[in-house]
């Protein structure tokens, strides 16, 4: 998203969890554009903030922080895993690589890669990523419906230009990308 | 959070980072046997794993009664208030105490005894409301504190203050400073979990109450909810199956693998052992959460609402079933004890709900044999007014929010039961023996768990935090 300013948007956000703690309130899960904005935009309540920023250290604002905490817990890998917005994230790297990369699994696992990390793979890199693209491509080809569920995570329309089980091959392998430590640590 | 294992292949970066800050040779060294103690622990471990001294408990399931329950309706017997009832709480006994914007504006202050009946209960005599029957069963495994004080006059700040020592938000919760203390001794599952009761919120519980605040965010509580998915992204994608996910962990961690052969920073193995542990998680607190294995004689010791997810019986057996897999800090919240008025009807149904559940889970600690290295606590964060809020009428009244004294009660872990500590005096507005201070409870609770709470420290800020901040004396007579 290119755009700058505006109100604040609600991106998506775990069912339930504001009358949980709170005995009312509804959020509403934006649409559209307000669904991909920078996380500056996203709608903060005091009482209970955007879950997945607690969970990677967001300040949360009850005190002045110089510099973010950086910690490594499993609760991160879950919603680095699973949270619908890195899905769907993951799926449209996936839709980029198949679209701009060319055929061919080598090239395909090397745009993926430099595109996340800035840069290109070594010998190494590219079989473990090939080896991921292979085995997930022949199980998502065995259970078709298991593909086509994965694509549909997330609000924006799945172009229909590529197979199934290709794209939601490269989706997990777009998963892996947005999980590598060179994506995730700052150093 | 720290390394998990000893690694010398450092990175030029992460080298002066460390070590470029003028530290000589001896900090160098200092550095590399803190590690070394780190390898020896691994990736879960706190940093006391042996503690101060010997620990009474494993574990504590804190059952927060949110909202401030009434003392003088539970444990706090006042039959000389009963007999003032209607009369005006004489300043002599106010003393100045200030009071809240919702009742300081009546014109009076009309006392109210309780409505219900107060009988002995168990060899120990403890006295206690007709309203808790169940509870009066096991009054011997408890210690009922009837001297609680605090210095918070509102929810947010007194409960606040129970779970972290201060009433301004923003320090680490009660189980965070144990997690962060003692580590895990459960590696598929958080060493900090909440669970709150559904349907019963009245006053907000803010998610910080369970933060971490400045301590590491692995130390963060934990809330699991019932339903498809108790804890927040626990299941895979939609068409993503177990051996996909598998799969892709191993690449991935092949790929983390050759990253830290060039790069040599620890921290990559750290994430690998926290994404393990995701893994594992998927699978634990599913079967932790699924009480079809409990028995018939079990689901109905705790009652026909253990049966309903969410309710607090419910969540009494699965804290039962997380004390069993070694939670370190199980934190339940039942909401709805705020009766500025009706009272009656209100408590009548708060206690309902919690009654049996709590004798339930008291004794199923016990026919386990967990009871001995469990330290329950039961109680809310503050106590409630003499003196009726709004219209006393015979069959009812309200009654606003009282810091000066309070009942809780603690099982377990330790601690004698069967006791009655602190005294109220007879319109059980004042404490007259034993004050026990907030702080207290928590020096109290951590001395149990080997714990010393004055050396159990975070610098942040530029100075040392702690649980109980520069208070705290350990509450001895209740010691077993």
């Amino acid at each position: 998203m290119d755009k700058v300013g505006g109100p604040s948007v609600k991106p998506y956000h775990p069912d339930g969890l504001w009358q949980m703690t709170m005995g009312g309130g509804q959020y509403q899960v934006g649409k559209g554009d307000d669904l991909y904005r920078r996380s500056l935009y996203t709608y903060w309540k005091r009482t209970v903030p955007p879950p997945s920023m607690m969970t990677l250290d967001a300040a949360d604002r009850s005190y002045c922080v110089v510099r973010r905490q950086s910690t490594s817990t499993p609760l991160q890998a879950l919603v680095l895993l699973n949270d619908p917005q890195m899905v769907e994230a993951s799926r449209h790297v996936a839709g980029r690589t198949l679209r701009e990369a060319g055929v061919g699994t080598e090239r395909q696992v090397r745009f993926a890669f430099a595109l996340v990390t800035g840069r290109r793979p070594s010998k190494d890199e590219v079989a473990v990523m090939g080896r991921l693209m292979d085995e997930q491509e022949a199980q998502f080809q065995k259970d078709l419906p298991a593909a086509e569920r994965l694509l549909k995570v997330g609000d924006k329309p799945v172009p229909g230009e590529h197979p199934p089980a290709r794209l939601a091959a490269a989706t997990v392998l777009a998963q892996l990308l947005l999980n590598h430590d060179e994506a995730v640590m700052r150093r | 959070m720290n390394c998990s294992q000893v690694d010398f292949r450092m990175n030029r970066r992460d080298f002066f980072g460390r070590f470029g800050l003028g530290l000589g040779g001896a900090a160098l060294s200092g550095l590399m046997a803190q590690d070394a103690r780190a390898a020896a622990s691994g990736p879960f471990s706190g940093i006391l794993p042996a503690g101060h001294l010997a620990p009474r408990a494993k574990r504590v399931i804190y059952l927060f009664m949110s909202g401030g329950p009434s003392q003088l309706e539970t444990f706090d017997y006042k039959p000389e208030l009963v007999k003032r009832t209607g009369e005006d709480l004489p300043a002599s006994v106010r003393m100045g105490q200030r009071l809240t914007g919702m009742s300081a504006q009546q014109a009076s202050l009309p006392m109210a005894g309780s409505i219900f009946k107060f009988a002995r209960a168990g060899q120990s005599g403890t006295w206690i409301s007709e309203l808790l029957p169940w509870t009066a069963k096991v009054a011997d495994d408890l210690c009922v504190i009837r001297s609680l004080h605090t210095e918070a006059i509102n929810h947010d700040p007194a409960i606040t203050f129970f779970q972290t020592g201060s009433q301004i938000a923003g320090r680490p919760s009660f189980g965070s400073w144990l997690s962060y203390g003692l580590g895990s001794a459960n590696h598929n599952l958080p060493a900090f979990v909440v669970l709150i009761s559904k349907d019963r919120i009245d006053q907000p519980l803010y998610s910080r109450l369970w933060g971490n605040g400045f301590l590491p965010s692995q130390h963060q509580g934990v809330l699991f909810r019932s339903g498809r998915e108790p804890v927040l992204y626990l299941q895979n994608p939609d068409g993503v199956s177990g051996e996909s996910r598998r799969k892709l962990l191993d690449r991935w961690a092949e790929m983390e693998h050759l990253q830290h052969r060039d790069l040599g920073d620890p921290e990559i193995n750290a994430r690998v052992a926290q994404y393990e542990m995701a893994f594992r998680m998927q699978t634990s607190v599913p079967d932790v959460m699924n009480l079809s294995g409990e028995p018939e004689s079990v689901l109905d010791l705790y009652g026909p609402e253990a049966r309903n997810p969410g309710t607090f019986a419910a969540n009494c057996l699965l804290a039962r079933r997380l004390a069993e897999r070694d939670v370190r800090f199980i934190q339940l919240y039942h909401p709805g004890w705020d009766q500025h008025g009706g009272l009656p009807g209100g408590i009548r149904r708060q206690c309902a709900d919690v009654d049996r559940a709590s004798y339930a889970l008291i004794t199923d600690l016990r026919q386990r044999g967990m009871l001995d290295d469990t330290l329950v606590i039961w109680g809310g964060e503050f106590g409630r007014t003499n003196y009726s809020q709004g219209k006393l009428t015979p069959t009812d009244y309200g009654r606003d929010h009282h810091p000066r004294c309070f009942s809780v009660w603690m099982a377990g872990g330790g601690i004698r039961g069967g006791v009655s500590h602190g005294r109220t005096d007879d319109f059980g507005y004042n404490i007259v023996e034993d004050p026990v201070h907030v702080h207290d409870l928590q020096a109290t609770a951590l001395h149990q768990l080997g714990i010393h709470h004055e050396r159990l420290t975070f610098r942040f800020q530029g100075r040392d935090y702690r649980l109980t901040d520069v208070h705290g004396n350990i509450i001895r007579p209740i010691l077993a």
